[in-house]
């Protein structure tokens, strides 16, 4: 096509402006930032190297954060995807009402977070709270679901588990669908079982799509912070502290500019390991044509 | 057929649970405070009462709704304005290939950042420009998530519009705004309508960035305004359950359009 590369740099200039104004810019001024000391606010930072890297290393709040960031994003995502999963082996057939199921079972992933806390806040309730409620009609003990510093993350976990199931939940859906029929009815002419078909066609065809979805919600449980700061505050003690929590208070609570802006720095490398591998994976995806 | 019927059977079951939060929340809205500070599992209300509605009205709720239809429909309009052209240059135009590749990582590191992680340096640009605890100021922050994701999903649009059907209207001697404005837009209306609504639900929900640059309560969005009810009363269920009833009912009537967006396969960035 014809058309110069200047009509292309015209088209690209509005996005190219905001990203740079928006991203690029705060990512630069971020690391700057995270090489001063701001005790007595920013017209008195100080150049300070590497130290604030080294203190982050050494505080035990900082390890207790990035410790519970990733037993989030564990627990989060392989329950996520299993859960995902068993729905989606569950619906993947025709049966009556199944256009009023399945978006019953997506409804939870389109309400705002803020919503979802605050109903689950309510579900949590020591004394009056639902699940407890539940619990005692049948004769068990009451639970602190947010306060027992064992079980507070965990709590978490099952609200970010029915927010975001029906997520992995459609993109296996999508993937079992895209199985060809003729694999299944073959296999059930040589005789094979329901669970042995699960296990040499389905789940080997499957991979793709489960190792997208464990990828996008490892991604984004990686960066929990609404749940947090609206369920627990980080508490009962440090108990639920997750590193963009430790950011907001470092950075937002006890203005520390520079500490925030070296645990940002860190978050971002982090990150970027996680998009090399969905990177990764999409590249190989493209290859193999498309998924 | 036992086995097809308990197949069935588990599956209205788990619907069931998993819908009983949203029962719950519908319920709670409509019952006295007396009914729902309770001990026992109950979700019906046997008294039902619209006071809790009543109160979020007498509280200026129509104002917080007005500035979360505001700010999702302002950013949802800049994200397409800016990224529709992107998208048409990069599927289109003839680009030096390195630019495609930093094109997916620029995506890949704003998807993969937290919010916070930006927040600090976000903060001081507000600030410089006179933006912060404006919903302007908050409009264009929202451009953080919204034009890259608005850009990745159009790309996939304009790339399936024919391209011998601009090659034909330029031979006729067509210019690129005249294909864009009869060609390339007409048919990617569905495209665009899909995602205005993804940014809009997006937009509507957000509540990091809401929370930080937004101080005013009279300025606050909806997520706010409930993020302040949750921490100030333990036990402020009523009027709650009744703005998070509210803040869901819109977003609630476009599931059907997520869900195909979804099984597309393109929505993975909506959260």
């Amino acid at each position: 096509m014809p058309t110069s590369r200047l009509t292309a740099l015209l088209l690209l200039t509005p996005a190219l402006v905001l990203f740079a104004l928006l991203t690029l810019y705060p990512l630069g001024r971020g690391l700057l930032l995270s090489l001063v000391n701001t005790d007595y606010g920013l017209a008195d930072a100080a150049w300070v190297g590497a130290d604030n890297y080294t203190f982050l290393l050494s505080d035990p709040f900082f390890r207790g954060a990035a410790w519970n960031t990733v037993a989030f994003t564990l627990m989060a995502t392989l329950s996520e995807v299993a859960f995902g999963l068993a729905l989606a082996l569950l619906v993947n057939a025709r049966f009556p009402g199944r256009w009023l199921v399945v978006p019953s079972l997506v409804a939870p992933f389109v309400l705002s977070t803020m919503v979802v806390t605050a109903v689950w806040r309510a579900w949590f309730h020591y004394d009056f709270g639902f699940l407890n409620n539940a619990l005692r009609a049948v004769a068990l003990p009451p639970v602190e679901w947010l306060f027992d510093p064992d079980l507070a993350l965990v709590s978490l976990v099952l609200v970010d588990l029915w927010q975001t199931a029906p997520f992995t939940f459609l993109i296996l859906l999508a993937g079992l669908q895209s199985i060809p029929r003729d694999l299944h009815e073959a296999a059930q002419v040589e005789g094979a079982s329901p669970v042995r078909r699960l296990w040499t066609i389905t789940l080997p065809l499957l991979v793709p799509h489960l190792l997208l979805a464990a990828l996008l919600r490892s991604i984004e449980s990686f960066k929990i912070f609404d749940k947090v700061y609206a369920l627990t505050g980080g508490g009962p003690g440090q108990a639920t502290e997750t590193l963009s929590m430790y950011l907001y208070r470092l950075g937002f609570q006890y203005f520390d500019i520079g500490l925030a802006s070296a645990t940002a720095v860190v978050m971002i490398v982090i990150a970027g390991l996680l998009a090399a591998v969905y990177a990764w994976h999409i590249v190989r995806g493209q290859s193999d044509g498309g998924r | 057929m036992g086995a097809a019927s308990l197949r069935i059977g588990l599956i209205y079951a788990i619907t069931g649970v998993m819908l009983l939060p949203i029962v719950w929340m519908v319920g709670t809205s409509l019952k006295p405070p007396l009914e729902y500070v309770s001990t026992t599992v109950d979700l019906i209300p046997d008294a039902p009462t619209l006071a809790h509605y009543r109160a979020l009205w007498a509280d200026d709720i129509l104002g917080k709704v007005l500035n979360s239809l505001i700010v999702a429909t302002g950013a949802t309009l800049i994200a397409l304005a800016a990224g529709f052209p992107a998208a048409y240059a990069l599927a289109r135009l003839r680009l030096p290939r390195r630019l495609d590749g930093v094109f997916l990582i620029f995506v890949l590191v704003v998807k993969l950042s937290p919010p916070l992680v930006l927040a600090i340096p976000l903060y001081q640009v507000l600030r410089t420009i006179g933006l912060l605890d404006t919903l302007p100021g908050l409009i264009l922050v929202y451009q953080v998530y919204c034009l890259p994701f608005a850009i990745w999903m159009l790309l996939g649009f304009v790339r399936d519009v024919p391209i011998a059907y601009e090659d034909a209207a330029r031979i006729e001697g067509a210019g690129l705004a005249r294909r864009l404005a009869t060609i390339v837009l007409p048919l990617i209306t569905p495209g665009l309508v899909a995602t205005a609504v993804f940014l809009m639900i997006l937009c509507w929900n957000e509540f990091a960035y809401a929370l930080l640059f937004i101080q005013t309560p009279s300025k606050f969005t909806l997520p706010t305004y409930i993020a302040t009810l949750i921490t100030e009363d333990e036990t402020f269920w009523g009027q709650l359950t009744a703005i998070g009833f509210l803040a869901s009912l819109p977003i609630l009537a476009l599931v059907g359009i997520v869900q195909r967006g979804l099984t597309r396969g393109f929505a993975g960035g909506l959260k």
